[in-house]
């Protein structure tokens, strides 16, 4: 799966610039607020906000350097849904390698998805970011389109 | 929402991440995921079973085995699991406190 592909399951609406929240459960606090207000097709905030924390409690999702992909299946959305987010200052994430973390990737799916789209979401986005220079230019980007569009780039 | 379809629906959540975790550990893994917690989160899963009044988790559990999903979510009046019909009633305020089941297969119903 391409990036182009796992971006569509997002929206300018599913961006949250700059996270306000300065620790692990308030950023997976904010991360699903943004998620409810943003998508209507979320609506169990509590349902959510569940998953995701049995999720971390399974093993930390801040496995890139800076990086977290918090993820999901949950009977609380109908499709993919992706939303990303940015901490300029970094939060304390549980990370691998100790370092805080600055870009979040979430990514929540419905109980049943046709052609694995959520696996191949991950993977597509665990293996992009990787690269340093695109983790700089993602922190650096003025809007949810500039940050798309060098997401998108080879 | 009625409490105990909350408690259902996590615990549908949470057996769902350990049979996708003991089936695609290695996939994870190989993205970087740690898989550690999953005792722990077996754990969590009994613990909420625990919470859940016998007789529902006794439904639940042989709706999974012979379904594989025992709560389905219902979109545009379907029932997701069987895709029959489910009359307007069952969503009235006064239905909010008791578990729905679909008439034609016997799935928990839910209004995601």
């Amino acid at each position: 799966m391409v990036i182009a592909e796992v971006l569509q399951h997002t929206s300018p609406e599913l961006f949250l610039s700059d996270l306000k929240a300065r620790n692990k459960p308030g950023v997976l606090s904010e991360l699903v607020d943004k998620l409810v207000a943003g998508s209507p097709n979320i609506t169990k905030r509590d349902a959510v906000l569940q998953m995701l924390e049995s999720r971390e409690a399974l093993g930390s999702t801040a496995v890139g350097p800076g990086v977290a992909f918090p993820h999901g299946r949950t009977l609380a959305v109908q499709r993919l849904t992706v939303l990303i987010a940015r901490s300029r200052k970094g939060v304390d994430f549980d990370s691998v390698d100790g370092e805080p973390t600055h870009l979040f990737f979430v990514l929540i799916a419905p109980p049943q998805d046709s052609g694995h789209k959520y696996i191949k979401s991950l993977a597509a986005l665990t293996e992009k970011l990787q690269d340093a220079n695109l983790r700089k230019t993602l922190l650096a980007a003025e809007d949810f389109a500039t940050f798309c569009a060098a997401l998108r780039e080879d | 929402m009625h409490p105990q379809l909350q408690k259902l629906v996590a615990l549908q959540d949470i057996e769902q991440m350990i049979a996708e975790t003991q089936d695609q550990g290695k996939e994870l893994e190989g993205m970087g995921f740690s898989i550690a917690g999953l005792e722990a989160l077996k754990e969590k899963a009994t613990k909420l079973a625990g919470e859940i009044e016998v007789r529902n988790l006794n439904y639940y559990r042989r709706l999974t085995g012979r379904f594989g999903h025992a709560v389905v979510p219902v979109v545009d009046n379907l029932c997701t699991g069987c895709f029959a019909n489910i009359p307007a009633s069952f969503v009235s305020a006064t239905n909010e406190n008791k578990l729905q089941k679909c008439e034609s297969c016997g799935r928990i119903l839910y209004w995601p």
